[in-house]
């Protein structure tokens, strides 16, 4: 009966509740877009940092992995090292460089992974085979775009080059035995990996035996703090970053995209709660003879206070069931225009969406409509009957 | 005149050894002032060392006892945004020397008096060049702004959002406004007032409250942009300007708001300027 009422009040005056519901809907969207970004951002790049396993990424001391062009050396020394600790499972030394060929007039450039294909956690192979020889390199769909290669092709690079000379420096044949999905790397940059060993003869990063990288996976269970403090005791020249701790630089970084989405979700909420709460409180105000009446013909105040929660409560939902599937399309739009964002993985998205996130925004708007239902419901329960019903009938 | 106690504080400094300048945030962070006597060394803990050892430096390790003689301020550089690393800025000589870089450098900047001369010295430079290229800085600085050109277009993304947002905001907003006049506005036409005349006094008082309310906004954005800029300047410890109110936004704002308003108004006039007086005072 009072969910009757409320409706028939709510379709009394059509336009003005598609209105409503129209603007709680776009409120709904950005809200539900903001607790995709608050979260999403974070949640993503978890899930790529785990997605092979590795607990533990080592970096030159005072720097994040491939932040700059700093290495450690002595890798095989420390990854013999980390492979005596108990906990430890996989160490994979990663050395980042660059490969240069020539290509007709000019010169392509692309990004260098040498790594232990036995044990790297860098890459998918999506065809042929894996870089196991000393003169095989996989590469990504940009590299063979970039270059006109194929796999199976035998192509010579080097690992330097000067363009006023034009000059090339540390030249091997390598084979192109595979083709493989790079899971950190930022969307359309070309890169090929090879043997640590090979780019390190290649770069003339071979007699310090140096890498830029060490990633470490622990066995199950493992306890990864007490194992990264012991790198950090015992290994001086890096610094090991949890997992935890890189997502906690990141959030240090990007913290701006957080905050944003904290805002404006709190802009959408307040926008969609004033909107309810004009509309009923309107609504209210005129009914305030046929309000009277009924309560003049015995109806409770809790049924009139629950019947104009319902109409708010109505709008709220209306508006959030549309505005939902608004917010996704509209988070896939703004998540195209940040996945353009320089230095970050093509893997991550801004706008993650998560059950969870839908069934937030949800939450936060039947609040919303509720709270925005309270003053017009208390208005209404609190009339004066005698005198609503005399005004009303000298109007 | 004012020349004469700083050239003789420089020249104390440096019968007192070499000077650099820091950046105010490792100041802050460190308790360092002007004055103080530190070690620096290229790499971590080497330093420590050699200040436990009286300033000595051994093992082939290059350290260096000196005076800070400024603390400088961050430049409003964009793309040093996000990076919370301390600044230290050396004489090049010492340097080079300390991270054993020979007498090398990573770039020179040069000065040019107009834009011609700017291209004729890249020509040169590139004609004459050894193992090095000219750039224009303007050429480097749109390759790395591209971090702010992608949140540029987010922001103007989202600002569209907001305008549809509002749009509706208003739009609603006014039909109630305008309806709660249901009354007034069947007894105007009852004593003889045109339609024309309801609709333009509905128009013009829906433009009035755009405007006023504009006004208003105009001022609420003010102060949260301060806010945003105190919060953010102290947050990312930069003198950068993350948000600016312009004479510009404030005209498209008003302007912007005043369309919305008018044809919200117009449009919510229509439909009561097509109810009959009577069905208006509810007879």
């Amino acid at each position: 009966m009072r969910a009757l009422l409320a409706m028939a009040a709510l379709r009394r005056h059509g336009a003005r509740t598609l209105l409503a519901v129209l603007g709680v809907a776009v409120a709904a969207a950005m809200l539900l877009c903001m607790v995709m970004l608050s979260a999403g951002l974070r949640e993503s790049f978890r899930e790529l940092l785990l997605s092979r396993g590795f607990q533990l990424r080592l970096s030159p001391r005072g720097t994040l992995p491939f932040d700059t062009e700093a290495t450690i050396t002595g890798a095989s020394e420390i990854a013999r090292v980390l492979r005596t600790l108990p906990d430890v499972t996989v160490v994979s030394a990663v050395l980042g460089g660059q490969l240069h060929l020539e290509r007709g007039d000019a010169s392509v450039t692309s990004f260098a992974l040498g790594v232990n294909p036995a044990a790297q956690g860098d890459y998918e192979l999506l065809s042929g085979r894996d870089a196991l020889a000393p003169d095989a390199m996989v590469v990504n769909d940009e590299f063979l775009q970039a270059t006109g290669a194929h796999v199976g092709d035998t192509l010579q690079v080097a690992a330097g080059y000067n363009p006023q000379l034009r000059s090339y420096s540390g030249e091997r044949r390598l084979v192109v035995s595979g083709r493989a999905r790079f899971l950190y790397l930022a969307a359309g940059q070309s890169a090929a990996a090879l043997r640590i060993g090979t780019l390190q003869a290649m770069t003339g990063r071979a007699r310090n035996d140096e890498a830029s990288l060490f990633m470490v996976r622990l066995r199950e269970g493992a306890d990864v703090e007490a194992v990264r403090r012991w790198i950090q005791q015992h290994v001086p020249r890096v610094d090991a970053i949890s997992t935890a701790e890189a997502m906690q630089r990141v959030d240090e970084r990007l913290s701006y995209f957080r905050q944003l989405g904290f805002i404006l979700g709190a802009v959408s909420l307040i926008v969609g709660f004033l909107l309810v709460t004009t509309l009923v409180t309107v609504s209210v105000n005129e009914r305030v003879g046929e309000i009277a009446v009924m309560r003049a013909m015995g109806i409770s105040r809790i049924h009139v206070v629950q019947q104009i929660l319902l109409e708010g409560l109505a709008i709220s939902l209306a508006g959030a069931v549309i505005g939902l599937g608004l917010g996704l399309v509209t988070a896939r739009y703004l998540n195209s225009i940040l996945s353009a964002f320089p230095g970050l993985p093509a893997a991550i998205d801004f706008f993650l969406f998560q059950p969870r996130s839908a069934w937030t925004a949800l939450g936060l708007l039947v609040i919303v409509g509720i709270a925005a239902g309270l003053y017009p419901s208390w208005r209404a329960a609190t009339l004066p009957i005698a005198t609503a019903l005399h005004e009303e009938a000298v109007a | 005149m004012h020349l004469l106690p700083a050239l003789t504080l420089l020249f104390a400094l440096q019968a007192q050894g070499r000077t650099i300048a820091i950046g105010a945030d490792l100041a802050a962070d460190a308790g360092i002032r002007v004055g103080d006597t530190v070690v620096v060394s290229a790499r971590p803990g080497e330093g420590r060392e050699a200040a436990s050892a009286g300033g000595a430096a051994g093992g082939g390790r290059e350290v260096d006892t000196v005076v800070v003689s400024a603390i400088v301020q961050r430049r409003a550089d964009p793309s040093e945004i996000a990076r919370n690393d301390y600044r230290v800025r050396l004489h090049l000589d010492q340097l080079q020397r300390l991270i054993g870089y020979g007498d090398r450098v990573d770039r020179f900047a040069v000065g040019t008096v107009d834009s011609a001369a700017t291209e004729r010295a890249l020509r040169a430079i590139d004609d004459a060049a050894f193992g090095f290229q000219a750039y224009r800085s303007r050429d480097i600085a749109v390759e790395t702004s591209t971090t702010f050109e992608v949140v540029s277009r987010f922001h103007r993304a989202i600002g569209v959002i907001t305008i549809v947002a509002s749009a509706v905001f208003l739009l609603c907003i006014l039909l109630l406004k305008v309806e709660e006049r249901r009354r007034d506005v069947g007894a105007l036409r009852l004593i003889g007032l045109s339609r024309w005349t309801v609709f333009r006094s509905v128009v013009i008082e829906a433009a009035f409250v755009s405007v006023l309310g504009s006004g208003l906004g105009v001022l609420v954005g003010w102060m949260t942009s301060a806010a945003v800029n105190a919060y953010y300047q102290s947050f990312y410890r930069t003198p950068l300007r993350f948000s600016i109110v312009t004479g510009d936004i404030v005209i498209f704002s008003v302007l912007l708001s005043l369309a919305l308003g008018v044809v919200a108004g117009a449009l919510a006039a229509l439909r009561l300027v097509r109810t009959a007086p009577l069905t208006l005072i509810g007879r």
